[in-house]
């Protein structure tokens, strides 16, 4: 085999379509069709499909590389300290992200969990979101403990009112000027606040493992 | 010790067609400096978050995205395949075949990887985990890799002699492979897209690919030609090799899922990944008992190699072990697994690379290294560097992932406790880069000289091998 070249080079191409069909297309077939749940006591499927403008938001996420430090994938409740620190009751599925355009699942937790950050108790409000990715100081911290965002902003003189959402504290009030969020920090702080699975797929509950079968509930 | 290197005559064949290969080489060591440039940058972003921040291109994600892509296609690629098309231009015995194609290929190549690094700091990027280049130029990528191939795979068909080795396997399995594994990623990736999980699965079995079907037979390929050639010796247990390469190509890209432990996919892919990686340790034992002599030897090259086979099979076993569910609750999603991306890509890859190309230069351009001085700094420099780096993060990557378990403490407390870590890392980053300039102004100045003196040595007035190889310490 090794001094015939043909059969040398059946054996690399047997090689590649071997691994390319044990992972990405057998992953392919079992997850490829995957549908929305559809729950008859609330009489609507689950995930719902995030609105356009978080949709577009994911793509800031994905473009700024915010999964060099923050992964969205929560594990289960007895792998890890994910339920313990807040960052969600079960652990993530591949249902949860079959509407998203760019999944962030990230391989890194410099930062916490941020899979259903828009649901945690108490939320920040989008101002909120805007003071932090332009500081990159953390709501109750003082240090700038992340990196900032100060390009996802505008720095502009105020032509008649100052805009709604004007960065507060940021300039002098009589200097005339405003920071405000671009088109880009308006989406991406519509992703993050519709960052949020609460939902319990059958897949989903821990106890029960059989359950986890496809369609199970149909 | 080089007066071990017996073969060490420049031959016609090296002659003829050493512009590709050396084109090759230099452009792999000038972006090697620019990928250390951009992973200073990343590595103070880690402990001073405020560092270049204002600059949207330089943000932390996107200028670690740039450091991975430059490392890998820019170095890793433009060097393994300047090695492979060396291996089998002298293994094939004729003077190397469609040369023009080789070099016009790295010419479109690096041209695209030019402009795709600009795509990614304006905003282009992909998103995918070594395969952020945009989507514009992916497809010119495909083209310039076959043109560059073509070259080593007419040596490699065209060849002379009747037994073929290690290093030719190694390097035409490379060559070939890489255009279906990158044609693969990008048709379900970024032309007809997959949906959900399926993209992160799909972009770590092209990640894990990267690594074990083409750069590392990229660089075994270089180091299963050296270790013979300098230490003058035929390879122990060679008759094992052909096993051991085919459990690379076949069990090596499987190992990939062990990063999705615990994570929202079918839970047989970690499962899978954890057979595999502990399958593959079969290759690694037999490199290592093929190439154990260059532990022994001395020399700049083998320095290189034995220091990258001690890295290739270190984060072998780390990755068989990280493969177990519970070693990764703690080491998953931490700096330890940057330190075992790094122990491969920089501590294995690369210095199995920089070991082929201290050997190589003397025989393409037919003159020694021009200034030792600088050999033997960039060599201290490489492997404290590494060392550092390797050891500093997996350090880091501990502390963080115990303290990720601890459900009590802040990431504030993380990042004081890891801080000092992170600082060593960015010293390790600068001690790498001083070392990779030197390299590459040595090879320049070396291959300058075959113009600015004159006098290009042609075959046969050069034969005493003991000038070849810059002498150890
Ligand atoms: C260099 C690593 C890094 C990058 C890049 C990064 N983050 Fe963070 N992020 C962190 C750290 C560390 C924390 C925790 C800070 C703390 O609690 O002190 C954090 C926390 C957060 C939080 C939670 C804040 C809170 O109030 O709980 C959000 C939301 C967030 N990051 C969003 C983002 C977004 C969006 C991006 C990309 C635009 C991003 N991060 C990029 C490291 C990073």
């Amino acid at each position: 085999m090794m001094k015939n070249g043909f059969f040398f080079f059946i054996g690399l191409l047997a090689a590649f379509v071997l691994g390319w069909s044990s992972i990405p297309l057998l992953a392919h077939k079992q997850l490829g069709a995957l549908t929305p749940f559809y729950d008859d006591g609330e009489s609507s499927s689950f995930p719902t499909r995030p609105p356009g403008v978080a949709a577009r938001g994911q793509l800031v996420y994905a473009d700024l590389g915010c999964a060099a430090c923050h992964t969205q994938q929560v594990r289960r409740p007895d792998f890890g300290s994910d339920k313990a620190r807040g960052w969600g009751d079960r652990q993530s599925v591949a249902r949860d992200y079959i509407f998203q355009v760019r999944p962030q699942l990230g391989e890194s937790r410099i930062g916490p969990d941020l899979a259903n950050w828009g649901g945690r108790k108490p939320p920040v409000d989008a101002a909120g979101i805007a003071q932090f990715l332009h500081s990159g100081v953390v709501s109750g911290s003082k240090a700038v403990s992340h990196p900032p965002f100060p390009f996802l902003f505008d720095d502009r003189p105020v032509v008649g009112e100052v805009a709604a959402d004007a960065l507060v504290g940021l300039v002098e009030k009589s200097s005339r000027r405003q920071i405000v969020p671009t088109e880009r920090a308006r989406t991406l702080i519509a992703y993050l606040q519709s960052l949020n699975n609460a939902y319990e797929y059958p897949e989903a509950r821990h106890v029960a493992p059989a359950a986890a079968k496809e369609g199970a509930h149909k | 010790m080089s007066s071990t290197s017996t073969h060490a005559e420049v031959t016609a064949a090296d002659t003829a067609g050493r512009w590709p290969v050396l084109l090759l080489l230099a452009s792999g060591l000038g972006w090697l400096v620019i990928s250390g440039i951009f992973a200073l940058i990343a590595s103070i972003q880690l402990h001073s978050p405020t560092f270049m921040s204002a600059c949207e291109w330089f943000t932390h994600g996107r200028v670690s995205a740039l450091a991975e892509t430059t490392f890998v296609y820019g170095w890793s690629a433009n060097a393994g395949l300047g090695i492979a098309l060396w291996v089998l231009g002298r293994l094939g015995g004729s003077t190397l075949r469609a040369q023009n194609w080789a070099v016009i290929g790295t010419l479109f190549w690096n041209l695209g990887i030019t402009i795709g690094l600009g795509g990614i700091a304006t905003g282009d990027a992909t998103s995918f985990a070594l395969l952020e280049l945009p989507r514009y130029v992916q497809p010119l990528l495909v083209v310039a890799y076959i043109a560059i191939g073509i070259s080593g795979i007419l040596a490699w068909s065209g060849r002379r002699t009747e037994g073929t080795y290690a290093s030719q396997w190694y390097a035409v399995a490379a060559l070939f492979l890489f255009p279906w594994l990158l044609i693969a990623a990008q048709t379900m990736l970024l032309w007809s897209p997959v949906r959900g999980v399926l993209q992160p699965i799909i972009d770590g079995w092209y990640v894990q690919s990267v690594v074990s079907l083409w750069l590392a037979p990229l660089a075994l390929a270089g180091a299963y030609y050296a270790v013979p050639k300098i230490t003058g010796r035929a390879l122990p247990s060679y008759e094992f090799a052909p096993l051991a390469f085919w459990t690379l190509l076949f069990v090596g890209m499987m190992t990939g899922g062990r990063h999705l432990i615990g994570g929202p996919v079918p839970a047989w892919i970690p499962t899978l990944a954890n057979a595999a990686c502990w399958m593959v340790l079969f290759h690694f034992t037999v490199v290592a008992l093929n190439l154990r002599g260059a532990l022994t030897g001395g020399g700049t090259s083998l320095t290189f190699i034995s220091f990258g086979l001690l890295a290739y099979l270190a984060g072998a076993v780390l990755d068989a072990v990280t493969s177990f569910r519970g070693v990764a609750l703690v080491t998953q999603f931490t700096y330890f697994t940057t330190a075992q991306q790094q122990l491969a890509l920089y501590g294995a890859i690369s210095m199995l690379l920089f070991g082929s190309i201290y050997f190589a230069l003397p025989r393409l351009i037919g003159r020694p290294w021009i200034s030792g001085s600088f050999v033997r700094s960039h060599r201290v420099l490489s492997m404290v560097g590494i060392f550092l780096l390797v050891g500093s993060l997996a350090v880091a990557g501990l502390i963080q992932g115990t303290e990720l378990i601890n459900a009590k403490s802040t990431f504030g407390e993380m990042a004081e406790r890891t801080r000092p870590w992170l600082l060593a890392v960015s010293v390790a980053q600068v001690l790498l880069l001083i070392g990779n300039i030197l390299v590459l102004v040595n090879f320049l100045r070396s291959v300058c000289g075959l113009w600015c003196s004159g006098v290009v040595s042609e075959v046969g007035s050069f034969r005493q091998p003991t000038t070849m190889e810059v002498h150890a310490s």
